[in-house]
């Protein structure tokens, strides 16, 4: 018995030299603020880099470093903000829903367009697709898994249009991010999708979409979506000047800023907003 | 067809300019770090930990007991797990590939270290050699080949489960690759790709020449170290952990999942089976034309480096390109792992038809039939067992991997499961992972007694790490 905790000891000592400097590192001050980003639009290095105008703006305006993260998934996010790995997150409708309800996590700043915001769907130009009725039987497109208008908002307007993607579609898949989705149906993988709109229209005014290839055939009702959220206990005076740095941003001043963020105008954003979102949620099964 | 042929040629010409490469680097060296950093800690914690097994302390077999726990969940759902509990990045994907890697070599060690003749074991142990002493100077010197080469190879394990881990968030060239295919940047996954098969054909290179200088990997120990060191978790929120843990119990499915469960897992068999078998048919065509005795040098070549590329992307990687240029669906998931299992089968099955005893082929010879006949009469007949054989431990594998690429969208449980954790339902996640792990460990089981009726011989200890035997590390 002795010799097993002895062994036990001994391996645990080794993690334990392995784990305490860390909490002693988490310790030191200025430390840069670390802010996330659901991979609504992809997440490598490259798309981390062109961001990089935003992050030199977040952090002469906050007078601290800040460390931009894209993660993997829309979990992840959450998951990060709710163990503190990150700070302050840009999160989708559904996905702050799940972060408020899990964590507490505390809605800071949105754009105008959040508020009321639409869900598209698309579908190849010659697809011959005009109406909801006419996808049965078709392949689809969702955006994330967890994306309110790559997926939640969608599955919303086909449950009340009497299709299930399960069983009145060939088949449907989660691309995991607007572009991709886009990229989906303009190649054919998909007969259509459903995406965001202001993803839709960068991609398209950024010639990414041709026009000639993908075609809008319905938009849905407004719902919000979009939002910063900071971690439960983030620091007030942090959340407020992360806030006001958004709240400052000038059409004509930041736009490589405001591009990156397909914006022009930034408002306080409420937990109030969102209870249309989680009843859907509810409703569907999704949260 | 042609929206499918047009997609994949999209993925060429890869992505050479100098200045993508050199954005490239960090994610590369992360990756490098991480699976030696990993591997280095595994190393230290399993060899002694095996020894210790071998010394009959007690409480060691059970602590290697206990650890199977990490080897019967897929290496991704470990990873996953490692970001909810450590945050994202690398320290989270070194986490879980040190506990996966300890599990499986601790087990692997101490079965080789079995291994070793008893002769001078026991010659030692008459001299009043301590047990350390006897573990030492007898057990180690004598199977360090069997170790070393298990090693390596355990290592080369790591390089693809690190593509697995970076997909959920761990970091490095996996979290770059799932990030291009999914943003459809093709051009860029191709020299990804590319970076990945270099760098474990570069490995290859090292493992050979590092068998024959054994003191050099000492000297690698601080390096491995200083990279673990570099890819630390950079905090531990336990109390999160333990939150999430509790929210998975305890774990269950509401009554559509449950019904649809029978489905699932169908779905994953079918995913094994059919990429196997797939994989062993023209695996066994193209073994005979690999094969030296079978076919003419030239054949042999092209044969051989066609395999070998096969082989070297790792199936996660398979089933990404696959799933984004074909669909998802257990389809693709076959095909994902019938295109790697078929560059392993060739090459083994060229193997063992070149090792059969010559006579009976040499006495068919003589009769005058052609060397296709000599093949097929002669020296097929005799490698059907060890052809079974592999077949039986690959199709192990394949099934452990079969739930992996449902997680990345080829359908079946391991599907079902990630969505599942994707919105936050874990007490399915919960339920997904048991019902996956009493899969896998039924499976192993029917696997092995089927590996003893075919053979009272067989190797059966290394069925347990990232492939089931060193043999298919070839």
């Amino acid at each position: 018995m002795s010799q097993i905790i002895r062994l036990a000891g001994a391996l645990g000592a080794l993690m334990m030299a392995y784990v305490t400097p860390m909490a002693a590192q988490a310790a030191r001050a200025e430390e840069p603020l670390r802010v996330g980003m659901i991979p609504d639009a992809g997440a490598t290095q490259v798309s981390i880099e062109e961001k990089a105008p935003l992050q030199k703006y977040l952090s002469e305006k906050l007078g601290r470093p800040v460390k931009l993260i894209i993660p993997t998934n829309y979990n992840a996010t959450v998951e990060a903000l709710g163990n503190g790995s990150l700070d302050i997150a840009y999160l989708g409708g559904l996905t702050y829903v799940k972060a408020h309800a899990r964590y507490g996590a505390v809605p800071l700043v949105q754009r105008d367009i959040d508020r009321q915001f639409h869900s598209l769907f698309i579908t190849g130009v010659g697809s011959g697709i005009t109406k909801l009725a006419d996808l049965k039987g078709k392949t689809f497109c969702f955006g994330d898994i967890n994306s309110t208008s790559g997926h939640l908002i969608p599955e919303l307007i086909l449950h009340d249009a009497g299709l299930n993607p399960k069983t009145d579609f060939k088949g449907f898949r989660y691309t995991g991010s607007h572009p991709a989705t886009a990229q989906a149906v303009a190649a054919g993988i998909c007969a259509a999708g459903a995406i965001d709109e202001s993803v839709f229209h960068a991609l398209v005014n950024g010639g990414k979409i041709g026009k000639d290839r993908v075609k809008v055939f319905l938009k849905s009702q407004p719902f919000a979506d979009y939002v910063w959220a900071a971690r439960k206990d983030l620091k007030p005076d942090v959340r407020e000047a992360f806030a006001a740095a958004f709240l400052s941003l000038k059409p004509g001043l930041d736009d490589a800023v405001l591009k990156i963020l397909r914006g022009t105008k930034f408002e306080r954003a409420s937990d109030a907003s969102y209870q249309g979102v989680a009843k859907t949620a509810k409703a569907l099964g999704l949260e | 067809m042609s929206e499918t042929l047009t997609l994949l040629a999209s993925f060429f010409p890869p992505d050479l300019k100098p200045s993508y490469l050199a954005a490239l680097v960090p994610a590369f060296l992360e990756t490098l770090g991480l699976v030696f950093g990993a591997m280095t800690l595994a190393t230290l914690f399993s060899l002694p930990l095996a020894l210790a097994v071998s010394m009959r302390i007690r409480g060691a077999g059970l602590l290697i007991h206990g650890l199977s726990v990490f080897r019967a969940v897929p290496d991704l759902t470990l990873a996953i797990l490692c970001v909810i509990a450590f945050g994202l990045g690398p320290g989270a994907g070194l986490v879980a590939l040190v506990l996966y890697y300890t599990a499986a070599m601790s087990k692997v060690f101490a079965d080789l270290l079995e291994t070793a003749p008893r002769g001078p074991v026991e010659a030692l142990a008459a001299t009043g050699a301590s047990r350390l002493q006897v573990a030492l100077y007898g057990l180690l010197p004598l199977t360090r080949a069997d170790l070393f080469n298990y090693g390596a190879f355990a290592f080369e394990c790591a390089l693809r489960s690190s593509v697995i881990v970076g997909a959920v968030g761990g970091g490095g060239i996996g979290t770059e690759l799932v990030g291009s295919l999914a943003g459809f940047d093709f051009q860029r996954a191709t020299t990804q790709i590319l970076m990945l098969v270099l760098l474990i054909a570069a490995l290859d290179r090292l493992a050979d020449w590092a068998r024959n200088h054994p003191r050099a990997l000492v000297g690698l120990i601080p390096f491995g170290l200083m990279a673990a060191w570099w890819c630390r978790p950079e905090f531990f929120a336990l109390g999160h952990a333990f939150h999430v843990l509790g929210d998975m119990l305890p774990p269950s499915l509401p009554t559509d999942a449950l019904q649809d469960l029978p489905r699932l897992v169908l779905e994953t068999l079918w995913m094994a089976v059919a990429g196997t078998l797939g994989a062993a048919i023209i695996g066994l065509i193209a073994g005979l034309g690999a094969s030296r005795r079978v076919s003419p040098a030239w054949l042999v070549f092209l044969t051989r480096r066609i395999l070998e590329l096969l082989r070297t992307i790792p199936e996660v990687v398979w089933g990404l390109v696959i799933v984004a240029v074909a669909g998802i669906g257990p389809v693709a998931g076959a095909w994902a792992l019938g295109l790697h299992t078929f560059g392993t089968f060739g090459r083994l099955f060229a193997d063992t038809l070149d090792h059969v005893p010559e006579a009976p082929g040499r006495a068919i010879a003589s009769t005058g039939a052609s060397r296709l006949m000599v093949g097929l009469y002669a020296v097929l007949p005799q490698s059907l067992k060890p052809v079974a054989t592999h077949f039986l431990f690959r199709l192990e594998w394949n099934l452990r991997m079969a739930t992996v690429l449902g997680l990345i969208g080829a359908g079946g449980i391991g599907q079902a499961l990630y969505e599942a954790q994707q919105l936050f339902f874990y007490r399915q996640v919960m339920a997904y992972i048991l019902v996956t792990a009493v899969l896998i460990l039924a499976f192993d089981r029917l696997s092995r007694s089927l590996r003893a009726r075919l053979n009272r011989t067989g190797g059966a200890a290394v069925s347990t790490g990232c492939l089931p035997s060193p043999a298919a590390a070839l």
